[in-house]
């Protein structure tokens, strides 16, 4: 893996450069002082130290509503064009470098989801190293899942030391070329995403367990709003609509971010749901983070970015939950 | 494999079966993209997903016999947005279809085996496709018997059919209708009792008998005691699950049965699956 540094003062010209290769996205705080995946036009100063965005990178591999398909009676359902051309995603966390790592597991999978397999192959990840607080979790429990990106930033006292991870990110750096700086004896940091990429620990067999006491004290605190859900990187649930247009012929089909803390999410046809209960819903969400269901059962999908825990109205954690359960593995 | 673009398909045949439930036959009119299967091969129990343009998209089970000219039937009541749209279509009328998704009754291993189906409701519309595929190759299998409650006489799905099925003498057709009415002409004497009633005095040998099950996900937790206190194990109960199955391909998470999609891990699973699987039943 070469490595590389790049002196905080030519920062500038590197994503000068980056605007380039591609439409250049990164973490910018906003006057409300939060901090969300944008856009980065030139002179606009991403936050490369910010601990978490507001949202994940998901929303650019399944936008929060995209149409799938559109209706035109002649040609019947048609899969929209797609857009093309590269994006840069720039400071994006291990942990949501595992999380994208999650997503292309279950949406890249034979058969590939076609638009997201259309909006990952334009993106290039460019990973940023950082502190957790005291929300993350990374640093405290280890993840099967990798943190692919192009190139990794090191964060420095004057500047990044980059590590180039694939072959294109190689081909990127050949045309930084001047701005970059031989790391000649540089070592690779400690960093937070020693814990990705483990072998994990069997389940306990307290966690299949239905009556544990506290799932309901746990599911007594949940609003039931479902924020833990749209702020998760790996929450991909979606539901599938389908409009008329008003020439009362052609028709778009949208998918929309759905929740499964929502009692609609199991209901079907004539009303009937099949998680009526909160806390039957609050257990599932646990179970799907951290042991993973249909094809990538067994793969924990909390990456530990700690958004859950940030945005929750009333602080609900589940890491002692998760602590407690894992205490008397078999 | 690209499923995700639903096939055109017109509307050849619609068959009203009861107030509000009718048979439909599609014919495909668009070929299957390269390397996409063809909704109409599929394997009883299995579904596919169903389109009527601004209306949306809706999980249906197969209930005809695997077709190799692109004809497919599917029995649809009318229940939600695309079913009621589908049943104001018209004949001749078009629709879209992508498909097939799922598992469906592992008829492999139902050879040699007596096979007692029991159908509840609408249930009757994926064992109509087992039934059929059943018969065709009848020398297979051993004894055949179909179990089948409705609401009421004229609610039984199939009238036309059963008259038949009944007088077959390698099939034993039992009927049960929660309440009495007035019982159409043509249909085979039908008890007035519920479903499980249909098992008493029944000879049925536990080793050799699998049971596909279909019925209102409630049914499920009457149907299966009295089978299990038949000593059947719970390996030879399958049971098709009712859930919103939205992609088909086990992303869009509406499906979660437990830690099992219906979609691609069911919609027939052994009842020892879920047994122990919290919300499944």
């Amino acid at each position: 893996m070469p490595l590389f540094i790049l002196p905080q003062t030519a920062l500038e010209p590197f994503m000068e450069r980056l605007r380039t290769v591609g439409e250049l996205h990164g973490p910018l705080r906003g006057s409300d002082d939060a901090v969300r995946f944008s856009f980065l036009q030139t002179g606009d100063q991403p936050d490369l130290t910010a601990v978490r965005s507001l949202l994940p990178p998901k929303k650019y591999l399944l936008a929060p509503d995209e149409t799938i398909l559109t209706y035109r009676p002649a040609a019947g359902y048609q899969t929209p064009a797609h857009e093309t051309g590269p994006l840069i995603l720039l400071g994006v966390h291990p942990c949501d470098l595992a999380a994208i790592a999650y997503l292309d597991r279950q949406f890249l999978a034979d058969p590939p989801d076609p638009t997201y397999a259309a909006r990952r192959k334009r993106l290039i990840l460019i990973g940023n190293s950082c502190t957790p607080d005291n929300n993350c979790s990374c640093h405290q429990r280890p993840s099967a899942l990798s943190t692919n990106c192009d190139l990794f930033l090191y964060q420095q006292d004057n500047g990044f030391l980059i590590s180039v991870e694939t072959p294109h990110g190689e081909r990127l750096c050949q045309s930084l070329g001047d701005l970059l700086l031989p790391a000649e004896d540089q070592q690779l940091p400690p960093s937070s995403r020693s814990n990705f990429g483990l072998p994990l620990p069997a389940p306990s067999a307290n966690e299949l367990d239905a009556h544990l006491p506290d799932w309901q004290r746990l599911a007594d605190h949940c609003l039931g709003c479902g924020a833990c859900s749209v702020c998760c990187p790996t929450c991909s649930c979606f539901e599938i609509l389908e409009f008329g247009g008003l020439d009362g012929c052609s028709a778009e089909r949208l998918r929309r971010w759905d929740n499964c803390l929502f009692k609609s999410h199991s209901e079907v046809a004539g009303g009937h749901s099949f998680q009526k209960d909160r806390a039957q819903r609050f257990r599932y969400r646990y179970r799907h983070k951290y042991r993973g269901y249909g094809q990538l059962q067994g793969v924990p999908s909390c990456v530990g970015c700690g958004r859950c825990r940030a945005q929750c109205p009333t602080g609900l954690d589940l890491r002692p939950l998760a602590e407690y359960l894992e205490k008397e593995r078999p | 494999m690209n499923t995700s673009v639903p096939l055109a398909a017109r509307i050849n045949a619609i068959r009203h079966l009861t107030e509000d439930t009718a048979l439909f036959t599609l014919q495909l009119t668009e070929r299957p993209r390269q390397h996409q299967p063809s909704p109409a091969r599929f394997h009883p129990g299995q579904f596919l997903q169903l389109s009527v343009a601004g209306a949306g998209e809706a999980p249906i089970s197969y209930c005809g016999f695997p077709s190799s000219d692109g004809s497919i039937e599917l029995c649809v009541r009318k229940a939600g947005r695309v079913t009621a749209a589908l049943h104001e279509t018209a004949l001749g009328g078009q629709v879209a279809v992508r498909g097939p998704f799922g598992h469906g009754f592992p008829l492999e291993h139902y050879a040699g085996q007596d096979v007692l189906m029991m159908a509840g409701g609408l249930g009757m519309a994926p064992l109509r496709s087992l039934m059929l595929a059943l018969l065709h190759q009848r020398e297979r299998y051993g004894q055949l018997t179909l179990l089948y409650g409705a609401k009421a006489p004229e609610a039984l799905l199939f009238r036309h059919e059963l008259g038949d099925l009944a007088n077959r003498k390698d099939l034993l057709v039992r009927l049960a209708v929660d309440r009495a009415g007035e019982c159409p002409p043509g249909i085979p004497s039908c008890r007035i009792a519920l479903l499980p009633a249909l098992l008493e005095g029944l000879c049925i040998a536990p080793d050799r008998t699998v049971v596909p099950l279909c019925g209102p996900p409630s049914a499920y937790r009457f149907l299966i005691p009295p089978l299990l206190e038949r000593g059947i194990a719970a390996e030879r109960i399958q049971l098709s699950l009712e859930r919103r199955m939205q992609c088909g391909v086990g992303r869009c998470g509406h499906c979660a049965v437990g830690t099992l999609l219906c979609c691609v891990d069911g919609p027939v699973f052994a009842y020892s699956m879920l047994k122990d699987l919290e919300g499944a039943l």
